[in-house]
């Protein structure tokens, strides 16, 4: 598992993006890493998988930001995907309010699947396109607040707020495992390992 | 009374109607009541179903990735004490080992003979192993590391138990070694050229090389789901790259080469011993699609990533995939299967073996019944443009097609254009002789001049002689004229034509002769 410190410095987590086809998850990754937009998605790297580094408040952050497939047919094997990531990025397109529902059930579901162990950050993207709006920020703000979820809003367009999102996601990562890492049950686990593994050693060598 | 009982039996044989005594599932044939009123060759199917139906749900729910995970991650919870009781025990082989499931004895001699004659592959791995140690680290270190490691390979060969409880040893094994050489200042200092992870690779390596006749597809069950996988994979074989929804251009040779590759790569893993070769392969194939989908000029986006690696997933059909990527989140260094490109891999290849196991009708927008039929081969498939996409025959008919449209198209304009040249080429020649004509009448040459002059002369002096033998014949009287005429005329014919006319033209007018000569 990943390691964890109270006054570690250095991070490395999981992000996974699910969101509908089309909201622009692809796009969103593609401005954050090598800030670039292009419409027709023609690009010379692969947006599926990407790492990049983020420092927030004297911390580094190695963000492994794992794509998904948006298409229905393959919505049942979200739970394979985000099994084991720190953070979920929800992806969401304000001009779509059917993308918007799609992100609750995703919420119901990561709640159910991963209970407490990822944070969640909601995103509406597309601004740029303000006068197509469906999904008011009040309504997205007060849904992702009940959920005890981050709103922000993008636009991979006009790369506005793309970055603040990932830090402030990174962030509250950070919080999260910090806190978490103080918690009994995985250090515990770790420690009896050892001594378990000590005992075996000196059994082996004996032999 | 028995009589009577007999007479009544017989009598209940005499009501049954040859019709109720066929086979119920109306093949010709009798039936008989064992049978459940079939005959042998439909009870004999109808058996051979019923079992298949059994198989595939009891391997559906051994095959589901899920409970796998679910398992490995309630006996991570309960690893210590697992632990200490496998190592406790194991040098009693029958010992409590905590799992019933222990593989059956009779297995057990083969593996041994196996691993005493060392294959090619263990002794490369081996002698790979040794090298990398004696090359990397120091000696006292490398010997410590290849008698722990040789060790632990001498303990697993020994032991006899379920691949999730040997999983879990060689996890905490892992896990152990790691802690053990990480704290060595020796990975400290600037002059070490390797990391603790790449020691770790190389253990890795020779332990999943080493045990992995004990590994791999140990469970005879495990290995009887995964050929139900394999058989459901190919009755899906109709399933191509548009019912998927993939942007994949396949007229493309350079597509269709990269997808080939993705296929061959995706089946070697099969070929590969180690966790960390295996999962190598699936790299060099995700990254084998990921540049067909650029020659496509697609996002590389997951939305077309994964319905690519499904549709190479069916197309391959890999051996033993299954029991491949088990053996993969079993033994590789879990550090591997969390984070980085081939954790990303191997979870897209998961999710895609979780489709194929799930895929109905839904999954693909179709009726339940057309499902149905394509998977069990009743009904093919129509050969829609999308989900023909892959039929390579297809494409070069169809780009054969096109061509002989256009170069046809070509044909009919190219003869439209040579008869417009030929009229066009006419009109100019008329328009041309118009021109010469008009340019001759306005500029005449000196020559044409004199010859018109000599012509004009010489049409006066026959004018005159032709006025004056009129006249004669005039005087002389009319039947004269009428007898030489004829005569006249015919000689000349052959010489000069424009004469007869001339002379027709005297006979009936006298005045105007002379403009008719010109003309002429």
């Amino acid at each position: 598992m990943l390691e964890t410190n109270v006054d570690q410095k250095s991070f490395k987590f999981k992000i996974v993006l699910l969101g509908e086809g089309c909201v622009g998850k692809s796009s969103l990754v593609l401005r954050f890493v090598e800030n670039k937009f292009s419409c027709k998605h023609l690009s010379t790297i692969q947006a599926s998988f990407q790492n990049k580094t983020v420092n927030v408040e004297d911390c580094q952050a190695d963000l492994h930001i794992w794509d998904t497939a948006g298409q229905e047919k393959y919505h049942a094997l979200g739970p394979i995907y985000y099994r084991g990531s720190n953070g979920v990025l929800l992806v969401f397109d304000i001009t779509d309010r059917k993308s918007f529902e799609k992100v609750k059930n995703w919420v119901l579901e990561i709640k159910t699947c991963l209970g407490n162990t990822a944070e969640i950050l909601i995103v509406g993207n597309k601004i740029d396109l303000e006068e197509e709006r469906q999904v008011t920020r009040q309504d997205a703000e007060a849904y992702a607040e009940s959920e005890g979820a981050l709103y922000m809003e993008t636009s991979a367009q006009d790369n506005v707020g793309i970055s603040d999102a990932f830090e402030s996601l990174t962030a509250k990562m950070i919080e999260h495992s910090r806190t978490r890492s103080t918690e009994p049950p995985s250090t515990n686990r770790s420690i009896r390992l050892i001594d378990n593994d000590e005992a075996e050693r000196s059994k082996k060598c004996c032999r | 009374m028995s009589d009577k009982h007999g007479e009544e039996d017989k009598k209940a044989k005499m009501h049954l109607k040859a019709n109720d005594l066929l086979c119920v599932n109306g093949c010709g044939f009798y039936g008989t009541p064992q049978w459940e009123n079939r005959c042998s060759k439909c009870w004999r199917a109808h058996q051979n179903e019923m079992k298949k139906c059994q198989d595939f749900a009891k391997n559906r729910s051994l095959l589901s990735f899920d409970q796998f995970q679910e398992r490995r991650k309630s006996t991570t919870e309960s690893k210590s004490r697992g632990i200490k009781n496998l190592f406790k025990t194991s040098p009693i082989p029958e010992g409590g080992t905590s799992s019933p499931t222990s593989t059956s004895p009779a297995s057990t001699p083969t593996r041994h003979s196996r691993r005493r004659e060392l294959s090619p592959d263990s002794l490369e791995a081996r002698q790979q192993f040794t090298d990398f140690l004696v090359a990397n680290l120091s000696t006292g270190m490398a010997q410590e590391i290849a008698r722990s490691v040789k060790n632990a390979v001498n303990k697993i060969s020994e032991m006899r138990m379920s691949s999730d409880d040997m999983s879990e040893l060689v996890m905490s094994y892992y896990q152990y070694l790691g802690e053990r050489i990480g704290g060595h200042s020796l990975f400290d200092s600037p002059d070490c050229k390797v990391k603790v992870e790449d020691v770790m690779d190389q253990v890795e390596k020779y332990i999943s090389t080493f045990c992995y006749s004990i590994f791999f597809c140990a469970n005879h069950e495990e290995e009887v789901a995964d050929m139900s996988l394999q058989d459901r994979i190919r009755s899906l074989h109709w399933v191509t790259a548009g019912f998927l929804e993939t942007k994949m251009v396949f007229k493309k040779q350079t597509v269709r080469d990269k997808i080939d590759e993705a296929i061959s790569e995706l089946i070697e893993i099969n070929a590969k011993r180690s966790a960390f070769e295996k999962l190598d392969c699936l790299t060099k194939s995700c990254k084998a699609i990921f540049e067909a989908l650029k020659e496509s000029e697609a996002s590389t986006s997951a939305d077309e990533f994964l319905p690519t690696l499904i549709y190479v997933l069916f197309r391959g059909n890999p051996p033993l995939i299954q029991s491949n990527v088990k053996f993969i989140s079993r033994f590789a260094i879990p550090a591997r299967l969390m984070s980085g490109e081939a954790a990303y891999f191997f979870t897209n290849l998961s999710c895609a073996l979780e489709f194929a196991r799930n895929m109905n009708h839904e999954s693909l927008q179709m009726e339940k019944s057309e499902f149905e039929a394509y998977t069990s081969g009743h009904l093919a498939p129509p050969l829609s443009v999308i989900n023909s996409a892959c039929n390579q025959a297809i494409y070069v008919l169809e780009g054969t097609i096109e061509t002989i449209t256009n170069v046809a198209k070509k044909a009919g304009s190219l003869a439209k254009n040579l008869t417009n040249m030929h009229g066009k080429s006419d009109d100019d020649l008329e328009k041309m002789l118009a021109v010469i004509k008009e340019t001759v009448d306005f500029y005449p040459t000196d020559e044409y001049m004199n010859m018109k002059q000599s012509i004009f002369a010489e049409e006066k002096e026959t004018a005159d002689i032709l006025v004056s033998l009129s006249r004669q014949s005039s005087e002389s009287g009319r039947g004269t004229l009428t007898d030489t005429q004829p005569s006249t005329p015919q000689p000349d014919t052959s010489l000069e034509s424009p004469l007869i006319a001339e002379i027709q033209a005297i006979n009936l007018t006298s005045s105007g002769n002379q403009e008719h000569v010109e003309e002429a």
